[in-house]
């Protein structure tokens, strides 16, 4: 029985279109694979069959019915339940009240517990068998939550049952009971749509699959018959590459030299950085790339002395530097322009030209009282170095398009000398056209400074575009380092995705 | 997100009365007020009358003034202590000065002493310690009240300030109290250190958004505890004025002034985020409270509906300003 | 394996890592000291007189113990307090038995009223609660002025019963045998703690651990925040009642500025008996060991001879100190759990 279909989606955020064509059906029992690079629409897709987002043109028919959810809680009504990456347990609470939350039986007026315990130990006797249901969400490793998460949303029963990304912070062995949970749950006739970068596994638990890309479906197979390849789909993931001759001659004309400027040795942090070390050179464009949130974000961070307590050492210009606050790294020409420019990078309610002076003030070298003549001299300079449009200086800079947002992030530090320049996920949010134009900028002012760019992006096509090499990094590690003709969007999808050669490959290095 | 041209040019047409809706609504309701004042009970509306009401606002705006700072620094940050903070001052500046001038410096300097103290000790709790600042300034004043308690107890309070505090807070120069003076002064060096000078920068990027001035290079914990500092400093000078304005200190001097400080500067457009203030509009938030005190007092019903008053229209406001609009 | 037989011995080790049990250490240390510095500690007068003082504390303690589990904070708790003497001994002012019971009956209505105007500003309208009770005690107490500004008013005989049944004309026998055993006082705590045995065991219950934990979450998981928190809000009202209930038997006067003292003083009770600022955690149960904790600390002061001057210095010290360890006691466990969950 058909659970779902969903034909022609459309969806846009603000400038951004998100999905242009997308078209997705799951049935009673089987298994649907989404897949798709970072951008592709897969993500959006998921959440607009889950009812978090409503599609602007096109149709959702769930068990033939046409629908339309004003928000999740009346998908869940209706049958269909989402497993997120641990947005909804109250870390306190024991693991059985989580998994009942909301909606705990009761006698009477009284809560019924025994009910609650029994149900959730059901649940979680074949995923987590020695669980002791008692214990807080909290004291949980983060694999052990996610198995709680999906516990949770067993429990009402679902019909259409979606996965965004489970195994994601799963061990082998871990994902092995996911999966035969899943199986078990397909015998039950519960529809799945499964999300996950790790070609493997879409491959072994799913019935079918559909591959978005550019906000399109690209293909939609069965793979039961077993006549698709691990390339096959690759390639639809990827689609055929534009090759972009003048950009792959510039960047081999850019010869960067063999002074190093940036070099570390084994960064490690809590979990989530694990014995990093590499070399940055004068003037190179080094790329990070990878699944998304397998350290990359925090790889900057680092760098950027956003941690109090870093292992390991960074040395500049073979200068061994203890980087514990961002005003010590600034101090020392490491310049960060962070991933998320509302939250880290701009005063959104303040003037275009505070945001982009403010970080003088932490020089220390800044007179008490301000030069206004000398400040809008600064900033008129960083609008023309980067064509940032505005109409004045003093417009809140909430008001400004995405890609302007990202100019003004990268902007106010066009007055510092830079000797490294981290560029964390630039152009995420932008619009094809800004994004282009973005780039330009600031490849062509690290070219005139000689300055090191560090680059994590995630979309893969940005950092074939403008690296010299890109790392691959993996749950916290860099388990690749790609270089000339390997820079390619489908060698950065296959070392990373495949990762368990890559990993093997790692371990043995 | 892209915001189309339009859009923007509507900000720019529309920005200045967006920018400036709560300050027009603040002078708009002071006038109300006085209008009201005279329709009911007479005699609000003349000269005299509106520049005794701005004199006995000023001690609220100064108080004002402390919360505006520290509520700039972020993070929902609010100083109970600034009236206990007054009270102490003047309590341990009056036996030194004793009527005269010659001290006068001297007590100016306990003074400023004891409010870097009382700052410091409540900057450190809510920023390194981060203890919600609402319940460490409030055990503060706790703390401060007990040490009055301990100092007066059994002995009465004794010292006179100096004949030129006498003047500068008692006085009037012609028909304007010296107090508005005072108050425009402050005023000015507000305006200017806190949009002329890197300080007010700094101060209102850290409470606009802690991450983003950290990235850039800012010790965040050292400003919000040098705000702390300095509301305290400022709530210590104010003690020297009261006790020039009242002619010794006692016990309860400062602590009726606390709410309507925070709602002067709530009123005045002051976000409890962080990251503006104007002190015009604390002002003016002020001088409303003033007229509208006077107002309950006029029609009789004194400190009950004083504090009824005080508390409703902050809780109102709040809702107002602060209140979830955001559709989650 | 049946789920509702767990192991002992990892329970146990639980049990004994909880604050709750640490407090219970200082309660004993507490009551040692006490009974050394005050002779006659233990002799029936003067216990009377200590329950007497903690009775209502406790109340208290316990209704923001309720609030700070939701994730809030009550500042109004004292001004609340005054404002119900003051409304009882008004509408029992003209000494008619039966104005007590209209008394009793009003004052709930604005025990609720009082409950859901915090809950309006700190739950639907999602200001920071310490800011709304703020300013709404400021408002209790206008109120509590306009009806009694001075203190004063009136009550009927039989309401002496929520204080002691002995100072009730014509109390039958049995029943005045019944209440110097267990003294009105008590009863009261007792009323509250089954009030709050009851509701702990309802949905709301439940909801308003829930909400303290984690409030994002239970948003998400579709249980209704804003009704949550103004639930732990009328349940604070009433036990604050509770504690006016007491206060009016023993005065049988009103006086609007009577609670003012109690108010920081239930949050660092709250806090020392292992109630967490940051709420989703704590036992409201808890909360009695705290407030006994701190009525003892203000005995000790008293007996120790230490200058009735310094009461309101030491009631504030012991409050920064009580959240301050609290907060680091908060941190430490964090990154303890933090550690425990890296691998390797």
């Amino acid at each position: 029985m058909r659970v779902l279909e969903a034909s022609g989606i459309k969806k846009q955020f603000g400038g951004v279109v998100a999905l242009s064509n997308g078209n997705l059906s799951a049935e009673a029992g089987c298994i649907t694979g989404l897949l798709g690079a970072n951008g592709s629409g897969k993500s959006t897709m998921a959440k607009i069959i889950a009812g978090v987002h409503n599609a602007d043109a096109g149709e959702v028919r769930y068990e033939g019915r046409r629908v339309h959810y004003a928000n999740p809680h009346e998908a869940k009504r209706a049958g269909v339940a989402v497993v997120y990456q641990n947005l909804s347990l109250v870390g306190c609470l024991p693991v059985w009240q989580n998994v009942m939350l909301g909606i705990e039986r009761k006698k009477g007026l009284f809560l019924d517990n025994r009910y609650s315990r029994r149900k959730a130990h059901e649940l979680l006797e074949h995923l987590l068998p020695d669980l002791d249901i008692d214990r807080a969400v909290e004291t949980l490793s983060p694999a052990e939550m996610q198995i709680v998460e999906l516990a949770k949303a067993l429990a009402e029963e679902p019909k259409l049952l979606i996965l965004d990304e489970p195994t994601a912070a799963l061990e082998l062995a871990e994902v092995r009971t996911l999966f035969d949970h899943m199986r078990r749950l397909a015998q039950h006739g519960v529809a799945m749509v499964f999300t996950s970068h790790r070609l493997w596994e879409v491959m072994e638990i799913c019935d079918d699959v559909v591959v978005f890309r550019n906000g399109e479906t690209v293909a939609q197979m069965d793979l039961r018959s077993g006549r698709h390849s691990p390339d096959t789909l690759i390639g639809y993931i990827t689609g055929k590459e534009e090759s972009n001759e003048e950009r792959q001659t510039e960047r081999l004309t850019r010869a960067p030299s063999h002074e190093i400027v940036l070099r570390t040795k084994h960064i490690s942090h809590e979990r989530v950085l694990r014995d990093v070390s590499f070399d940055l050179r004068r003037g190179e464009i080094l790329g990070v790339g990878g699944l998304a949130g397998q350290g990359q974000r925090e790889l900057m961070l680092a760098l950027a002395g956003f941690y109090r307590h870093l292992k390991g050492e960074i040395e500049l210009q073979g200068r061994k530097v203890g980087l514990t606050r961002p005003a010590e790294a600034i101090r020392e020409n490491v310049l960060l322009v962070p991933g998320d420019r509302e939250a880290e990078g701009l005063f959104l309610n303040h003037s275009l030209g505070i945001n982009l002076i403010f970080p003088r003030y932490g020089l220390g070298t800044q007179p008490l009282f301000e030069r206004p003549a000398q400040n809008r001299e600064i900033c008129r300079n960083a609008v023309s170095a980067l064509s940032i449009k505005t109409s004045s200086l003093d417009v809140p800079v909430r008001t400004l398009s995405g890609g302007n947002q990202q100019k003004v992030v990268v902007g106010k530090w066009l007055s510092f000398d830079i000797d490294v320049l981290l560029l964390c996920d630039p152009a995420k949010g932008v619009d094809v056209g800004a994004k282009r134009d973005l780039y330009d900028h600031i490849v062509e002012l690290a070219l005139e400074r000689h300055t090191s760019v560090i680059l994590y992006a995630s979309d893969n096509e940005e950092l074939v575009d403008y690296c010299d090499r890109v790392m691959i990094m993996y749950e916290g590690r860099i388990v690749d380092t790609l270089e000339d003709r390997d820079v390619n969007a489908d060698t950065i999808i296959e070392r990373s995705v495949n990762t368990g050669d890559a990993r093997a490959r790692a371990e043995s290095v | 997100m892209r915001v189309a041209e339009s859009q923007r040019r509507a900000w720019s047409v529309r920005g200045s009365y967006e920018r400036h809706k709560r300050i027009i609504t603040a002078v708009g309701a002071i006038i109300l007020v006085f209008v009201l004042g005279n329709i009911l009970v007479g005699g609000f509306l003349n000269v005299h009358e509106i520049l005794i009401t701005v004199k006995l606002a000023s001690f609220l705006a100064l108080f004002g003034l402390c919360q505006m700072v520290v509520m700039a620094a972020g993070n929902a940050g609010l100083d109970l202590s600034v009236g206990y903070t007054a009270t102490i001052a003047a309590v341990f500046t009056a036996p030194i000065m004793n009527g005269h001038n010659g001290h006068l410096w001297l007590a100016v300097l306990v003074a400023v002493a004891i409010g870097v103290m009382v700052g410091l000790a409540n900057g450190i709790l809510s920023s390194y310690a981060r203890l919600p600042s609402l319940v460490v300034t409030l055990a503060m004043a706790e703390v401060l009240q007990g040490i009055i308690n301990i100092y007066t107890a059994g002995r009465m309070i004794n010292g006179t300030p100096s004949p030129v505090l006498q003047t500068v807070a008692a006085k009037s120069t012609g028909m304007v109290p010296n107090m508005v003076f005072v108050l425009a002064v402050v005023a000015l060096v507000a305006l200017v250190v806190l949009y002329r000078t890197k300080l007010g920068a700094i101060l209102f990027g850290v409470g606009e958004n802690e991450t983003t001035a950290y990235l850039g290079g800012i010790n965040t914990k050292r400003v919000r505890t040098l705000a702390f500092m300095a509301s305290a400093v400022i709530a210590s000078l104010i003690g020297l004025l009261l006790l020039g304005n009242m002619g010794n200190a006692f016990k309860d001097m400062g602590s009726s002034y606390v709410l309507p400080s925070i709602a002067a500067a709530v009123v005045g457009g002051v976000s409890l985020r962080g990251g503006n203030g104007n002190f015009i509009g604390v002002i003016l938030g002020a001088i409303l409270l003033q007229a509208l005190l006077n107002l309950l007092v006029a029609l009789g019903w004194g400190d009950a509906g004083k504090w009824t008053g005080f508390g409703v229209v902050l809780y109102v406001v709040l809702i107002a300003y602060v209140g979830d609009k955001r559709t989650r | 394996m049946n789920p509702n037989r767990t192991r002992v011995a990892p329970r146990l080790r639980r049990v004994f890592a909880q604050p709750e049990h640490a407090s219970l250490v200082v309660l004993v240390a507490m009551v040692v000291i006490a009974a050394i510095l005050q002779r006659n500690f233990f002799a029936p007068t003067s216990l009377m007189l200590t329950i007497d003082a903690l009775g209502p504390l406790i109340l208290l303690t316990m209704g923001q113990a309720v609030v700070m589990v939701c994730g809030a904070l009550d500042l109004s708790s004292g001004a609340a307090l005054s404002l119900y003497t003051c409304v009882l001994t008004w509408i029992m002012e003209s000494g008619h038995p039966l104005t007590g019971v209209l008394a009793l009956g009003v004052t709930i209505g604005v025990a609720v009223l009082v409950g859901v105007v915090n809950g309006i500003g700190a739950g639907y309208m999602r200001i920071s609660s310490v800011v709304v009770t703020f300013a709404t005690s400021f408002v209790w107490l206008g109120i509590a002025l306009f009806i009694r500004p001075t203190p004063g008013g009136q009550s009927v005989n039989w309401f002496n019963a929520f204080f002691a049944y002995d100072s009730v004309h014509g109390m039958p026998k049995p029943l005045l045998t019944f209440g110097t055993v267990i003294p009105p006082v008590l009863q009261l705590v007792l009323l509250a703690c089954l009030i709050w045995f009851l509701i702990s065991k309802t949905t709301v219950g439940r909801y308003i651990y829930a909400v303290g934990g984690g409030e994002d979450s239970a948003y998400r998981t579709g249980i209704n925040t804003a009704r949550t928190k103004t639930i732990a809000y009328v349940i604070n009202a009433l036990f604050i009642l509770l504690a006016a209930l007491f206060f009016v038997g023993q005065n049988q006067s009103g006086d609007a500025r009577f609670g003012e003292p109690f108010t920081l003083q239930t949050i660092a009770a709250a806090v020392v008996g292992g109630i967490s600022l940051t709420g989703g955690r704590g036992s409201v149960y808890s909360a009695i060991v705290g407030a006994v904790i701190i009525e003892l600390v203000n005995k000790i002061i008293f007996f120790a001879n230490i200058p009735y001057a310094y009461g309101t210095l030491i009631a504030g010290l012991i409050v920064i100190f009580a959240i301050g360890v609290s907060q680091l006691y908060t941190i430490y466990s964090q990154r303890s759990l933090a550690k425990r969950n890296a691998p390797q």
